[in-house]
């Protein structure tokens, strides 16, 4: 829309493209972004593109074989999804899970923490231009991808967890290399905080950019370490305890930490960065207490849960993963729904985008980590 | 020229034979600086790469031609092959002339600038002036491609572009005009007896300009910042900011138009160490070497071409390594940069540099203690930097490995360990699982 | 006075966080890098490299198949075809089909963990790059052939060198490329 200014002449609105075919939004996701130069009106975001119809493919799927779908809704956390569905089944069908089991699925778990937020803290730092913090990242990543290569047999994709528990028992080799692994990692987080954390460009670029106040965060519904970094102190494994985690002590940390107010780039970012070790420092007490036992409970071959509905929800990397279950006592699920923690921060960006500047939308969508699997399944 | 156009009076052909002649001598001089320019940045592509990949953990092309220095002959014949798309919608004339005013805006300020003692094309006695001005013929390329592409993206990349180099020629020129304080000429190389920049320093560290008081110190810094947002590199490279813009101004380029502007970019980061090399870190001159020993002897001034070439090349280094470092700034971050910090502090330094010259007489022992502690301020920079290098490498349980061109060993994985441990865990743990 | 000192502070605290961030990256010009240059220049060959339990391409042993089709039932694409037939005369069961389709196999493993003589099982090799898809398509059975005892409680027999049924399928005509030379078993 086109408006006139004093001196008469007219002033137009561009309207630019940034097209599903894009190399800094995360996935295939499309922003249609109305601008006056160089700030913002506001950005539109469009989803769809990577609608795979994982929701529907769970109607035609036995409990048991739909595991490997789950992976696919967020390939970077596969081990979150997997257990919100393990754990939605598991409740339809009452069945206890042994405690070896839940230690190995949160052992899973939270190296799956440590490897997405890898790929999260180096995709914000190359959409901001440091290329090299991402290619550090990926090779720590490269570590935790062989650890789960020998726990399961793929890197991603895993399809570890089942119905009950997990499919395969680690032994003395697996732990120590585990060991080994977090001790080489722990001083890498000090080196990347050296090259990245303290940056003061990177610090300009994040500090007091796309403020998203605690009441607004609430109220679009974010989750994770978004919602954390506005100042919400709420994180499922603590709040709704699942699994092993009361048996764990570990810090949640809340915004804001460092430099810059509750809720903007930098806290998200300083957030994940306190998270990887607060997740160090779990699978620190799972190597200590790992119990002996069965690493899955008997479930039936052929898996009919009985009639009726179950919600399951984990702390993922990027939010709640919650799995919505209906089933109708047949052998394939009636209805399956994800809640996942990037379509709520994809609706929040419409809401935050006004008076950004389209550098500052890059760093917004990589900050709250929106990827288009989570958004579009 | 002036060299070969007095010879070529010298010789009494007759004003018609001798311009020929000379006319003649110009395309050959000319062809021969754009082709020395072209493979030093068809090279400077290839250290680039290597450099990005051993930053980053990697090696990097190694696979065309020994230690892959033969990859920019491929990356060019793989341009020359593409299919030279113009959009349709796109302005025909503009977008055909932007790459080539690029590249003259770039590969013409090479006649300027000193290879060695008396190795230059033309040492005007403006040169400095006119490496400036020339460099500046190039904003206009890229406005154009900006423009004439048809590609919303591609137009905010041209104008940010635009706007960051008009705004970044002020404190390069006014760190510049420090320099040319100091050293009351603009002739960029000079010889005994007309001197040049080059020329008026020394070998010695404490006799470079860098060194001559801590303002011509800040003005090299200033003056290397303002250069690195001249050539559009990271910190800086926001109109070619891939994560935003795919590739901002050349986003609809393809094939050799690109390489054109590709070529550019990579001879403007030679040209601009190069012009710091001359300004500020004393060129071709070698330590305890007089200017008459080095004119009179060729293999000295052999010996000067590669001191030259050397120190251009730590600087080029010096521009890789920035890029693979640092994120980009904010375009608005960048103007405020250059307005709030830069310009203000090289007005300082020009302040500085004037009242030091007024003050302090030149070659007396306040002068000469002053330049020692700036040099050796300036070595402590950089040994802080290397100790720090060493902190690093130690604390993440590394070892130093000096083999800087990667050589490797065929296959280096140990094929018993199944997990990847680095560095000292590794051996830990290859001892305990043995 | 207050915006000068924050002038300063700003340029000293940009002049220290960036040059540890530059110490930080040309440190890393001084440690060996991490490449693994594959596909010829590795110690070993890749395939031999990998971890027990990684999941590459299926193969089939048909001499201890038995028959029980649980793997073309768990499958949750449908990319195993099993065909049993009994015999007319000898009243023997007899496997007549057993195709994979590896080109449009997940490698979820879920085949694997149903099959109760190991008779499938994941092989280690990944190199499936073909130019005709139709490669993929991997028929374990040449001519019907009698269906196996299924075998005592927890043991599984492997006769032959993992990899070694699928790898012959794969690359039919191996020239003993270096990656893929060798035994190449864990």
């Amino acid at each position: 829309m086109s408006e006139p200014t004093q001196a008469g002449a007219q002033r137009e609105e561009i309207v630019l493209n940034m097209g599903p075919h894009h190399p800094s939004t995360h996935g295939v996701l499309r922003f249609v972004v109305h601008t006056d130069g160089e700030i913002m009106r506001k950005a539109v975001p469009e989803v769809g593109y990577l609608h795979r119809g994982l929701e529907k493919l769970a109607e035609t799927q036995t409990y048991a074989g739909y595991m490997p779908f789950t992976d696919r809704v967020n390939y970077l956390e596969a081990m979150f999804a997997e257990q919100a569905y393990a754990m939605a089944v598991e409740a339809l069908l009452a069945t206890e899970v042994p405690p070896r089991a839940e230690f190995l699925r949160t052992i899973a778990c939270e190296l799956n923490r440590i490897a997405n937020h890898h790929v999260t803290l180096g995709c914000i730092t190359m959409d901001l231009g440091a290329y090299t913090p991402f290619v550090y990242l990926l090779r720590e990543r490269e570590g935790i991808n062989d650890l789960i290569e020998a726990l399961c047999g793929n890197r991603i994709t895993h399809n570890y967890l089942r119905i009950g528990g997990v499919s395969y028992d680690v032994d003395d080799k697996w732990l120590g290399q585990l060991e080994s692994y977090l001790n080489h990692f722990e001083p890498i987080i000090d080196e990347l905080v050296a090259l990245i954390v303290g940056n003061e460009i990177l610090i300009k670029r994040m500090e007091d950019v796309a403020v998203i106040s605690r009441e607004d965060a609430v109220a679009w519904g974010l989750t994770g370490p978004n919602l954390r970094a506005s100042g919400q102190d709420w994180d499922v494994r603590r709040d709704i305890p699942y699994g092993a985690y009361p048996q764990f002590e570990f810090d949640v940390p809340v915004g804001p930490l460092g430099r810059g107010q509750a809720g903007d780039c930098n806290q998200r970012f300083l957030v994940r960065v306190e998270e990887m070790r607060q997740s160090c420092r779990i699978l620190r007490q799972c190597l200590a207490k790992l119990p002996e036992g069965d690493i899955k409970a008997k479930v039936p071959k052929m898996i009919k849960a009985p009639k009726g509905e179950s919600y399951a929800s984990v702390e993922g990397a990027r939010g709640e993963m919650g799995c919505y279950l209906v089933s109708d006592g047949g052998k394939n699920p009636y209805r399956l729904k994800w809640r996942t923690g990037s379509f709520s921060a994809m609706s929040i960006i419409e809401h935050t985008s006004p008076g950004l500047m389209i550098a500052d939308l890059v760093a917004l969508v990589a900050t709250l980590d929106v990827i288009a699997p989570e958004c579009d399944r | 020229m002036e060299f070969i156009y007095n010879y070529l009076s010298s010789l009494e052909l007759g004003p018609w034979a001798t311009n020929i002649l000379f006319v003649i001598a110009l395309l050959v001089v000319s062809a021969a600086v754009f082709l020395v320019a072209l493979t030093i940045a068809g090279f400077l592509v290839v250290v680039e790469r290597r450099v990005a990949g051993r930053v980053q953990s990697r090696i990097g092309p190694n696979r065309v031609g020994p230690f892959g220095v033969l990859q920019w002959l491929a990356d060019g014949i793989k341009l020359f092959m593409k299919e030279d798309l113009v959009p349709a919608q796109a302005d025909g004339p503009l977008f055909r002339l932007a790459p080539y005013l690029v590249m003259v805006g770039v590969f013409a300020a090479f006649a300027s600038v000193p290879f060695g003692m008396l190795l230059i094309a033309s040492d005007l006695n403006v040169g400095i002036l006119y490496i400036l001005a020339i460099t500046s013929v190039a904003t206009v390329g890229i406005l154009m491609s900006g423009w004439a592409s048809n590609n919303k993206w591609s137009l905010l990349g041209g104008i940010r572009s635009t706007a960051q180099i008009v705004s970044y020629e002020v404190p390069a020129a006014l760190s510049v005009l420090s320099v040319v304080l100091i050293a009351g000429t603009l002739q960029m190389s000079g010889t005994a007896s007309s001197p040049g920049i080059i020329s008026l320093q020394g070998g010695w560290p404490w006799d470079w300009y860098a060194f001559y008081n801590p303002f011509s110190l800040t003005a090299f810094a200033i003056y290397f910042t303002s250069a690195v947002a001249e050539g559009n590199r990271t910190p800086f490279d926001l109109p070619e900011a891939e994560s935003e813009l795919v590739a901002g101004f050349n986003t609809e380029y393809s094939g050799m138009r690109f390489a054109g502007f590709f070529l550019a970019e990579f001879a403007n980061v030679y040209l601009m160490s190069a012009i710091a090399t001359t300004l500020f870190f004393g060129g071709w001159q070698i330590p305890g070497v007089s200017l008459a020993a080095q004119a009179a002897s060729f293999w000295l001034r052999l010996v000067g071409l590669g001191i030259f070439v050397g120190k251009a090349a730590v600087l080029c280094f010096v521009v890789v390594w920035f890029r693979w470092t640092f994120p980009r700034l904010r375009v608005d971050q960048l103007m405020s940069l250059c307005y709030r910090y830069l310009v203000p502090i090289a007005f300082v330094c020009l302040a500085g540099n004037a009242v030091y010259l007024l003050v302090i007489p030149a070659g007396s022992e306040l002068d000469n203690l002053i330049h020692w502690v700036t040099a050796g301020a300036g070595g402590l920079l950089v040994l802080v930097l290397l100790w720090r290098v060493r902190f690093h490498i130690k604390r993440s349980g590394d070892r130093i490995n000096l083999d800087l061109l990667a050589r490797g060993e065929k296959g280096s994985f140990d094929p018993t360990v199944q997990a990847r441990p680095y560095g000292k865990f590794r051996r830990q743990h290859n001892k305990e699982s043995a | 006075m207050g915006t000068f000192t924050n002038y300063f502070a700003a340029i000293g605290r940009s002049f220290v966080t960036l040059g540890d961030g530059l110490a930080v990256t040309l440190s890393y010009m001084f440690r060996k890098p991490i490449t693994i240059q594959y596909p010829d220049r590795t110690k070993l060959p890749v395939v031999s490299m990998l971890p027990g339990r990684s999941r590459g391409i299926l193969e089939m042993e048909a001499s201890l198949c038995t028959g029980c089709t649980m793997c073309a039932k768990q499958c949750p694409i449908d990319c195993i075809h099993v065909e049993v037939e009994k015999d007319e005369e000898t009243k023997q069961r007899m496997l007549t089909r057993f195709d994979i389709d590896a080109a449009k196999c997940m490698f979820c493993g879920l085949c694997v963990d149903a099959c109760p003589s190991g008779a499938l099982r994941h092989s280690h090799e990944f190199e499936g790059a073909m130019y005709d898809v139709g490669r993929l398509w991997l028929r374990f059975i040449d001519k019907p052939q009698a269906v196996a005892k299924p075998p005592k409680k927890g043991a599984q027999i492997i006769t032959v060198p993992l990899g070694s049924i699928v790898r012959k399928m794969l690359y039919p005509a191996d020239r003993q490329a270096s990656s893929r030379s060798g035994g190449g078993s864990q």
